[in-house]
C-alpha cells in the first residue's frame, strides 16, 4: 500500500486527474482506496464513471427531503413485509408526493436512489416498475424507455417465478398487484402501436428495433401470463371451490405458490390479463375460453380491485358482441353499469375512478349497439342514461342502412385497442421501405369492417319488424307491394329478419362462459305458410302482485308501528276527540288508525 | 343439450387434438403440422372442428413463416358452412394484414379470394341463397371452385344445410319451386333431396311441408306472472300472527 505522500508527489505529472480525484477525496472517504490503488494514469472509462457518479450525486442532492424519506420509509416496510404500511404508502404516499414534485417529471432514477437503500434489488425493481409506470402515464417514454421497462418488468417475474428457493415472502397489496399485470399489458399495446409507426422513427431507433426483435414479443408476453396461471393453479382452483371442496383439499390442489396470496391474485389478474391480450389480438373465442370459469357476479370473490372487475366485465361484453351473442352481451353491460352506478360514491378519490369511468362511457355505447341489434326490454334505468349520453345515434342506430355511420362512430369510440401481431420488417430495409409505402389496414379497421358486415345483414329488419307488427296475418305479396320490393328478395330478407331474432345466450343454468342455446330474442315472431305470413306476438301480461305484495307489506309495517308506538297521554280526553276532528293533520293520523283498524 | 357445446367440442374431435386447443401446446409453431393434418381431415371425412382451425390461424398469426395460403382458404370455405354461427367472421378476424411477403415462391391467392369470400358469406348471412349459387357458379369463381371447394367434401350439400336450416325456422310450407331456387336442385335431384330429408311433398300443388320445430311454431302468448308461495311468506306470516 503505497503512502500518501508518495502518491502526493506522483500526481505531479497529472495535473487533471488530480483535480478530480481531490474532489473525490472530499466528497466521500469511502473512495480514499480507489484513490490509492488507481493507476498513475486513469482511464476513459473510470473517468466516464466518476463523472457520471458526480451527475448523480447532484441530481441526488436535487432531491426533496420529503421524497427521499418517503423511499426510506417505504424500503423499510418492503423489508419488513408490513403489509398496511406498503398499502398506505403505495396507494397515498406515492401519488401525493407525484401531484407534489413530479407531475411533470420523471422520478429521479433509480441508480439515484440506491444509496438510500442500500442497493436492495428487489426495491429497485419495484420502484423502478412504479417509475416506469409514472413515465408511460404522465410523458412520453422514448424507446429507450420501452426497452428498458421491457427489461425490468422481466426481472421482476423473474424474481416471482423463477427463484431457486421457491415462491418468494414478499407480499404486495392487491392494488398494487393488479396494476404490475395491468401496466405490464398496457405498455405491450403501446409498445406495438407505437412500433406500427414506420414513418417517425430515427435512424437510431431503426437500429435499435432491428436489433430488439425478442423486446416485447407476443410470446413471451405470453408466457410470463400463462406461467403466473400455472404457477398459482388457480384454474384448480376456481374449478374446486365450485365444487365446495374443503379448505384442507383445496390447499392442497393448488400446492405452494397458489396458497401464497401474492401468487393465488396475480394468478387470477393472470387470467383477466390473458382476457384483454387475446381480445386485442383479435381472439374472441380464446379470451372466453381462457376465463371460461370465471362466475361473472358479485360474490365473486376476486371483486376487491374495482378496476379488474370492471375490465373483466368490458372484455367479456366486447367478446360477445364479437361472437354475436347479443343478449348476453347486454346483460354483461347492464350489470356491471349497475355496480358502477352504486360503487361511484366510494371511489371518487382515487386515480383509478377516470379510468373505470372511461370504461363506463365505452360500455354505454357497446350497450346501445347491442340494444339496436337486439331490443330488449331490460333495464330502463341503463336505457335511460344512454339515450342522454348518445341520443342522436342512438335514434340513429334502429333506422337500418341509415344508421350504419352511427354503428361505425359508436363502435371505434368504444372497442379495445386492437393491435397486429405482426411488427413491420424492421430487420429487412427494402421490406420497410415498401410497407412505408403502403401500410396495412389498421387492425381496429379491420374489425370494424367485419362487425358493419354483421350489421349490414340484419339492416332490412326494422322495417320489416314494423310492418309485421300491424297484422296477425298478411299476404307475402301484399307485404312486398307495401315495401315496394321483389316478392323474393323480400321472402328472402324475412328469413334474415328470423336468423336475427335467434340468438345463441346463456339461458342463466350454464356455468362456463362460452355455453348457450338458441333462444328468440324478439317478442315478434312469425311464420311462413306458402305464401301466407302468419304473425303472433307475445305480450307480457300486467304485473301486479309485486306491487300489492309490497304495499301489503308496508300497511303491515305501518300497522305494527302504530301498534307498538306509546300511547297517547291517558288524562286528555280531548286527544281523543281532537283526533277524530277534522283538522288536517289529525286527519292523516285519523286515516291512519282507519286502515289499521280494518287491516 | 346447449347448442354451443358441440361447436367447442365437437364430438369427433380426437384426444390429441383435444390436449393441444386446450392447453399451452397451441403456441407451439412445431405442432402446427398435426393441428393442419387435421384440417385436411376434415375436408375429407365431413367433419368440423372451429376453435381448431381458429388455433391454426393463431399459429400464422404469431409465425409468419409459417403461413400457408391454400390452409386459410379451406378454413375460410369451411367456416362458409356454419353460418348462422360467426366461424367465417372469427377467421377473418385472426388475418392480420400481412405485408406482400416477398418470400413466396408462388403468387398468395388469398387477396384475390378474400373479397369473394367475403361477399359469398354476406349473401349467405343475409339469406340470399339464390344469389349465392348465382356467384358461386360464375366464371369468377372458377379457381376457387376448381382448387378448394371441389376438395371439401360434400361443400355444396353442407350450404344447402346452411340453407335448410333458414328455410326449417321460417316455413311451414314452402313452394317447390322456391325451395329448388334455394337449394340450387331441379327437377328429380329436388325430389330426391327432399325425399332424402324425409319432407313431406304434395307433388299436385308443389307444395312441400316443413316438419314442424320449435322455430316454425308460434303462437300468440301473453307472459302470465307466476306468483310464487314464498314470495307471499311475509304476508300470510304476518296475517297469522295478528290474528
Amino acid at each position: 500500500m503505497s503512502q500518501p505522500r508518495v502518491s502526493l508527489w506522483a500526481t505531479e505529472e497529472i495535473d487533471e486527474e488530480l483535480q478530480v480525484d481531490v474532489n473525490l477525496a472530499i466528497g466521500n472517504y469511502g473512495q480514499n482506496g480507489l484513490y490509492e490503488d488507481a493507476q498513475p494514469k486513469i482511464d476513459e472509462a473510470t473517468l466516464i464513471a466518476v463523472q457520471h457518479q458526480m451527475a448523480q450525486q447532484a441530481a441526488f442532492s436535487q432531491i426533496p427531503d420529503a421524497v427521499k424519506r418517503f423511499i426510506v420509509h417505504f424500503h423499510q416496510a418492503v423489508l419488513e413485509n408490513n403489509l398496511a404500511e406498503i398499502t398506505v404508502a403505495y396507494e397515498s404516499g406515492w401519488n401525493r408526493l407525484t401531484e407534489k414534485h413530479y407531475s411533470k417529471t420523471e422520478w429521479p432514477e433509480a441508480e439515484v436512489i440506491a444509496p438510500l437503500v442500500n442497493d436492495d434489488q428487489l426495491f429497485l425493481i419495484l420502484y423502478r416498475e412504479l417509475y416506469y409506470r409514472h413515465v408511460y402515464s404522465r410523458l412520453q417514454p422514448d424507446i429507450d424507455d420501452r426497452f428498458h421497462s421491457y427489461e425490468n418488468s422481466c426481472e421482476l417475474f423473474n424474481y416471482l417465478l423463477n427463484s431457486e428457493d421457491g415462491p418468494v415472502s414478499l407480499q404486495l397489496p392487491e392494488q398494487w398487484l393488479w396494476d404490475i399485470v395491468d401496466e405490464f399489458i398496457y405498455q405491450f399495446q403501446s409498445f406495438y402501436v407505437w412500433r406500427a409507426k414506420v414513418k417517425t422513427k430515427t435512424e437510431e431507433e431503426l437500429v435499435m428495433l432491428a436489433d430488439g426483435s425478442q423486446v416485447w414479443s407476443a410470446y413471451s408476453v405470453l408466457n410470463v401470463l400463462y406461467s403466473l396461471i400455472q404457477k398459482s393453479k388457480i384454474n384448480e382452483f376456481i374449478l374446486a371451490q365450485q365444487q365446495n371442496k374443503s379448505e384442507a383439499e383445496i390447499a392442497e390442489i393448488v400446492g405452494d405458490y397458489g396458497s401464497l396470496p401474492l401468487y393465488h391474485m396475480l394468478g387470477y389478474f393472470s387470467l383477466i390479463g390473458l382476457l384483454r391480450v387475446h381480445v386485442l389480438l383479435g381472439d374472441f373465442t380464446l379470451a372466453l375460453k381462457v376465463v371460461e370459469n370465471v362466475e361473472l357476479n358479485q360474490k365473486n370473490p376476486f371483486t376487491r380491485v374495482t378496476a379488474c372487475h370492471v375490465a373483466t366485465y368490458y372484455y367479456v361484453g366486447f367478446c360477445y358482441i364479437m361472437l354475436r351473442r347479443y343478449p348476453d352481451a347486454i346483460r354483461v353491460f347492464v350489470q356491471i353499469l349497475n355496480f358502477i352506478l352504486r360503487m361511484r360514491q366510494y371511489h371518487t378519490r382515487s386515480y383509478q375512478y377516470d379510468q373505470i369511468n372511461k370504461t363506463a362511457d365505452r360500455m354505454y355505447a357497446l350497450f346501445a349497439i347491442c340494444n339496436a341489434l337486439s331490443p330488449s326490454r331490460l333495464d330502463d334505468n341503463i336505457l335511460n342514461i344512454v339515450k342522454d349520453r348518445y341520443g342522436d345515434q342512438f335514434a340513429k342506430l334502429s333506422r337500418g342502412d341509415e344508421g350504419l355511420p352511427a354503428f361505425e362512430e359508436l363502435f371505434l369510440y368504444a372497442c379495445p385497442k386492437f393491435i397486429s401481431a405482426n411488427p413491420p420488417p424492421y430487420d429487412d430495409p427494402e421490406q420497410l421501405a415498401s410497407y412505408a409505402e403502403e401500410p396495412p389496414s389498421e387492425p381496429a379497421q379491420r374489425h370494424l369492417a367485419l362487425f358493419v358486415a354483421d350489421v349490414r345483414a340484419q339492416a332490412a329488419v326494422p322495417t320489416l319488424r314494423s310492418f309485421l307488427k300491424l297484422y296477425t296475418s298478411l299476404d307475402a305479396a301484399k307485404l312486398a307491394s307495401f315495401l315496394d320490393a321483389d316478392e323474393e328478395e323480400m321472402v328472402q330478407q324475412m328469413m334474415a329478419v328470423k336468423a336475427a331474432s335467434r340468438s345463441v345466450s346463456r339461458v342463466g343454468t350454464e356455468k362456463n362462459l362460452l355455453d348457450g342455446q338458441m333462444i328468440s330474442t324478439s317478442d315478434m315472431d312469425f311464420v311462413i305458410n306458402e305464401n301466407m305470413v302468419h304473425i303472433s306476438e307475445v305480450t307480457v301480461g300486467r304485473r301486479f302482485a309485486g306491487w300489492f305484495i309490497r304495499n301489503t307489506e308496508h300497511a303491515q309495517r305501518v300497522l305494527d308501528g302504530v301498534k307498538n308506538g306509546p300511547l297517547p297521554l291517558a288524562p286528555q280526553p280531548a286527544a281523543g276527540s281532537e283526533a277524530e276532528s277534522k283538522s288536517a293533520p289529525a286527519q292523516q293520523k285519523k286515516v291512519a288508525w282507519a286502515t289499521a283498524a280494518k287491516a | 343439450m346447449s347448442a354451443t357445446s358441440e361447436w367447442v367440442t365437437p364430438p369427433t374431435r380426437p384426444e390429441l387434438i383435444e390436449s393441444l386447443v386446450s392447453g399451452v401446446d397451441r403456441y407451439n409453431p412445431s405442432n402446427v403440422g398435426i393441428l393442419e393434418d387435421y384440417l385436411y381431415h376434415q375436408i375429407r371425412s365431413r367433419e368440423y372442428d372451429c376453435l381448431a382451425n381458429l388455433a391454426i390461424l393463431k399459429l400464422y398469426q404469431f409465425n409468419p413463416d409459417l403461413y400457408n395460403p391454400d390452409v386459410v382458404v379451406n378454413i375460410l370455405v369451411k367456416a362458409l358452412a356454419s353460418v348462422p354461427f360467426p366461424d367465417f367472421n372469427l377467421s377473418v378476424a385472426l388475418l392480420d394484414d400481412r405485408a406482400s411477403n416477398a418470400n413466396m415462391e408462388e403468387p398468395d391467392p388469398l387477396p384475390g379470394l378474400l373479397p369473394f369470400l367475403n361477399n359469398l358469406h354476406s349473401l349467405l348471412q343475409q339469406c340470399r341463397f339464390p344469389a349465392f349459387w348465382a356467384l358461386y357458379r360464375s366464371d369468377a369463381l372458377e379457381s376457387l371452385r376448381d382448387n378448394y371447394t371441389v376438395e371439401v367434401v360434400g361443400f355444396e350439400d353442407s350450404i344447402r344445410e346452411v340453407a335448410l336450416r333458414a328455410v326449417r325456422a321460417t316455413f311451414q310450407k314452402i313452394g317447390r319451386k322456391r325451395l329448388g331456387s334455394y337449394l340450387d336442385l331441379e327437377g328429380s335431384d329436388l325430389d330426391e333431396y327432399v325425399a332424402r330429408l324425409g319432407w313431406r311433398s304434395d307433388t299436385s300443388t308443389g307444395v312441400i311441408e316443413v316438419p314442424q320445430n320449435p322455430d316454425n311454431q308460434i303462437a300468440s302468448t301473453v307472459v302470465q306472472e307466476d306468483i310464487k308461495l314464498p314470495q307471499l311468506t311475509k304476508v300470510i306470516s304476518h296475517a297469522i300472527s295478528a290474528v
